[in-house]
């Protein structure tokens, strides 16, 4: 029974290897780090030992939602999945995988804010949750189905309100490029393979309970209503793509496409989007389609509505109806996605016959989401494409595939951009079929490893994206200058951070983002006009600091962080202000526990910590500064030879991100010298024990 | 009687036929319209809310006209180069796309370089060519070509420039507020890099 409001009350816990299942108290073990990555983190860090390896029993899978998900929060349908990271190279550390979709809620209705999942089944298993009722059961029969026949037929077993996470023949296999999936098209990235390796298939679970709000309704109802005012469109773009009567800006490539004349093609009835005023709150859904944003105005016609995860109105996968590709291609007609899932199938090729934005742009992406949904395949925020355009591009494949192999792919097909390719990729990737197969499905860092390549190459390539230890960077400096170079060093995956690229692309003009960023950081000065980047200041460290804690947050309590911080909003009434202190108001209201948003943030430093504990612990070293905080070398030249700083570049002044990664760790009062917490910064987030261990090991600095 | 300028008008149907106009010009302004008097004499003959002994003529409807603004802070009268006075609630349309109207009943050149201007000096951006053939712009692909040749050809507009990204989409940008290597390396973000970037 839960304590607070919020919480369900329960952490589940399974044992594969034993088949014992019990329940922790969410509340007394686990509430000062609220849920979801910090569960993760709390677990890892308590009962998975250094050198642990991902595939390994000792090894735990941790599914953590937070104390919003499940109630009436805007954007609360996030789960994340914590584990050693099976791409991380070349040292397995923590990472997370987040998927929306209904499992949170779903979850949270059953009575539990988490399972942890340990050990290893003897054989092939699904765990099946229904309230109170919580089975391993023998998934024999599931084994070697793809991710939809699976959800197909639990739902048969359970109902169709059950909802199932499953992995596909790629999880099965152990391919690391593998994602747990819900609902359809909600994946985690990343963590398929840990839940292969414990032979768990999938999750199914029913709830038919509710989540108690700690605050009064009057209360609770009003903070909603304040909250959907201040929301945008996708990833918090708060000015339409076109001018509407209501805006005073627009962005053309803004996230916010619904306009009048802008219908949903495919819908019955046709449905007109509209102006969108943003004072209409039943309108919030007309205003995303990332359908369109990814593939071009083509898609218009096909869109049949967005979709979504539980309680967000944003629906940002946009579902879309192709009839042609049932005839041409065998597939479904019907697909849904959002950005890399959209991206998945058409980012493998250079070109299409009919252009970058045309039909069989849109081909692509349904064949590739067809396929990759369905095997549970993981593209690594883009990473496995670009690699493969790479390889093909310079002759490696050609060079490292046997003959008969190379032969065996049409490469012809390839060429020509013909989506039909991806049926003789993509299986070959998910059953580890072939060298080439293998050898994609493991990840940048242990394909480069295999394959005797060399990480400086990737390293000195802009177009690449590659970042470290296996990862891409997500948001750097090509968006977001020396704040995204700091927030891209911190993590053991791509960050998955989106608080600070969710401002500076919110499409607002710069003066009015430079007034905000005076309010929220200090400064104008913590925002550059985009390709007019200015030396290093405290208002970016500030920046990255609070972007990081806030992910952190998000990630714990179960907010959306390709949604929030809700600091800028549509509302010319308001100056184009949101309210930085939206998830303190949350939380407050949710559990009956109230904090500021000062002490919230710094629940969300500890949940950060905590990570920074678990890295330094886990590579046995407190120099994260030089072998973890890295920068790859294309940060700092420009294509064209041109000046730091110079109109129209991205890179960046070496010296100036030393100075970058110095002004942030003094911002965290973190060791400069290091790039490690001090025992005093771990106290004061009341990580007291956790610093004595790391003394003991003598991973503390000075 | 109510106020001067209504003479031969009832109070009660002078105060209705303003909550009347006040609610007509609102709707027009959220369906991103002007209201004109002519049109607002025309909808009320039409709904049959004339006063029945045809009392309503322009010169009256004038005066209405100034008194419902006066009573009501958000709707206002704009004047353009041509024609009569356009009315439109400030609540509902926003000065920018006051603007853009403006701009569109006039030369479709300089509704092209003044948004083109204004667009590469206040977010700074440049902004795709197509954004003009939808809506509001709703340009035709002729009127947009015909009207950069003319550019090319005036000095008041050599300040518009194209840059066309690596897949073929054409930015406009204006030399005035926007390097040309800036320009570029925006239309190239704003086209294809974001998009690998999601």
């Amino acid at each position: 029974m839960a304590k607070c409001g919020g919480w369900a009350g329960k952490v589940l816990r399974i044992d594969l290897s034993t088949g014992r299942i019990s329940r922790d108290d969410t509340v007394e073990k686990y509430k000062d780090v609220l849920g979801g990555t910090g569960l993760g983190y709390q677990v890892l860090w308590d009962e998975v030992a250094p050198g642990t390896k991902p595939f390994d029993p000792a090894n735990k899978i941790v599914f953590g939602t937070g104390p919003l998900a499940g109630t009436g929060a805007p954007c609360n349908g996030r789960t994340a999945i914590t584990t050693l990271w099976p791409m991380c190279w070349p040292k397995p550390l923590v990472a997370t995988g987040h998927m929306g979709g209904q499992f949170a809620a779903e979850l949270k209705y059953a009575g539990y804010d988490g399972i942890i999942i340990e050990g290893k089944a003897d054989r092939p298993v699904y765990v099946s949750i229904m309230d109170n009722k919580v089975e391993i059961k023998d998934a024999r029969h599931l084994w070697g189905q793809g991710i939809r026949r699976t959800t197909v037929e639990l739902s048969q077993q359970f109902g169709p309100e059950v909802c199932v996470a499953a992995i596909g023949q790629a999880g099965e296999n152990l391919v690391p490029m593998s994602v747990v999936m819900n609902a359809y098209s909600h994946s985690a990235g990343g963590v398929g393979a840990v839940m292969g390796s414990k032979n768990v298939k999938a999750v199914a679970v029913r709830g038919t309970g509710s989540v108690r709000i700690g605050g009064k309704k009057e209360e609770w109802e009003k903070l909603i209503k304040l909250h959907l005012s201040l929301i945008g469109a996708n990833n918090q773009h708060v000015v339409p793509s076109a001018p509407q009567p209501w805006s005073e800006y627009y962005d053309p490539r803004s996230r916010w496409k619904g306009s009048r004349g802008r219908q949903w093609g495919a819908s019955e009835p046709t449905i007109d989007t509209g102006t969108c005023d943003p004072h209409d709150l039943n309108t919030i859904a007309y205003r995303t389609n990332n359908a369109v944003h990814y593939l071009g105005d083509i898609a218009w016609k096909y869109t049949v509505r967005g979709n979504g995860c539980t309680g967000c109105p944003i629906r940002c996968h946009t579902m879309i109806k192709v009839p042609s590709v049932a005839a041409k291609y065998g597939i479904p007609e019907v697909g849904m996605n959002t950005c890399g899932g959209l991206n998945f199938g058409r980012s493998f090729f250079k070109k299409f016959p009919d252009g970058a934005r045309g039909m069989t742009n849109m081909e692509a992406c349904m064949v590739g989401m067809h396929m990759s949904d369905d095997y549970g395949l993981w593209c690594n925020y883009s990473q496995l494409q670009r690699d493969f355009k790479k390889l093909y591009g310079d002759g490696t494949i050609k060079n490292k595939l046997a003959e008969k192999e190379f032969k065996s792919y049409s490469w012809d097909k390839y060429e020509k951009g013909d989506p039909r390719f991806l049926f003789e990729l993509l299986p070959r990737i998910a059953m580890k079929e072939g060298e080439l197969g293998t050898v994609l499905g493991l990840g940048t860092g242990y394909m480069l490893e295999t394959w005797s390549l060399s990480e400086e190459e990737w390293k000195k390539d802009y177009g690449l994206n590659y970042w470290k230890m296996g990862h891409p960077k997500h948001h750097a400096n090509e968006g977001d200058g020396q704040c995204g170079v700091i927030i891209n060093t911190q993590y053991n995956r791509d960050p998955q951070c989106h608080s600070h690229c969710n401002f500076t692309r919110n499409g607002l003009p710069l003066e009015v983002q430079k007034r905000l960023a005076a309010e929220i950081w200090g400064t104008p000065d913590a925002v550059d006009a985009l390709g007019s980047y200015t030396p290093m200041n405290i208002g970016k460290a500030r920046m990255a600091k609070w972007s990081l804690i806030r992910k952190e947050l998000h990630d714990s309590l179960s907010l959306c962080n390709w949604m929030g911080p809700w600091v800028a909003s549509p509302l010319k009434e308001r100056a184009y202000r949101g309210d930085d202190s939206i998830e303190s108001m949350l939380y407050s209201l949710a559990t009956g526990d109230t904090k500021s948003r000062e002490e919230l943030d710094r629940l969300g430093e500890r949940i950060f910590l905590l990570h920074r504990a678990l890295t330094i612990r886990d590579m046995g070293t407190k120099e994260m500064r030089t072998q973890h905080d890295t920068v790859p070398e294309w940060v700092y030249h420009d294509p064209e030879k041109r000046p730091v700083y110079t109109k129209g570049t991205t890179h960046l002044d070496r010296d100036d991100v030393k100075l970058a990664m110095e002004m942030f760790y003094e911002e965290m009062g973190w060791d400069k010298t290091t790039g490690a917490p001090t025992a005093e910064e771990y106290k004061k987030v009341a990580l007291g024990k956790i610093a004595d261990e790391l003394n003991k090991k003598g991973l503390l600095p000075g | 009687m109510d106020g001067a300028g209504t003479d031969g008008m009832e109070p009660a149907l002078g105060k209705g036929t303003r909550k009347w106009i006040t609610g007509f010009i609102r709707k027009k302004s959220k369906a991103g319209q002007f209201a004109f008097r002519d049109e607002i004499l025309e909808e009320r003959a039409r709904q049959h809310i004339l006063d029945s002994q045809q009392r309503e003529t322009p010169e009256l409807l004038d005066t209405l006209l100034e008194e419902t603004l006066v009573e009501n802070e958000d709707l206002q009268e704009v004047s353009a180069k041509d024609g009569p006075p356009r009315y439109y609630s400030r609540q509902f349309m926003s000065e920018a796309f006051v603007t853009i109207l403006l701009r569109k009943e006039g030369d479709p050149l300089l509704l092209l370089a003044e948004t083109v201007r204004e667009n590469s000096q206040v977010y700074p951006r440049p902004i795709p060519l197509d954004a003009f053939k939808n809506y509001p712009f709703n340009l035709t692909q002729e009127e947009i070509l015909a009207c950069l040749q003319q550019m090319t050809e005036t000095d008041q507009y050599k300040d518009v420039q194209r840059t066309t990204t690596s897949i073929g989409t054409v930015f406009l940008y204006s030399t005035l507020h926007l390097d040309p290597g800036h320009a570029r390396m925006l239309a190239e973000w704003l086209d294809v890099g974001q998009f690998n970037n999601p």
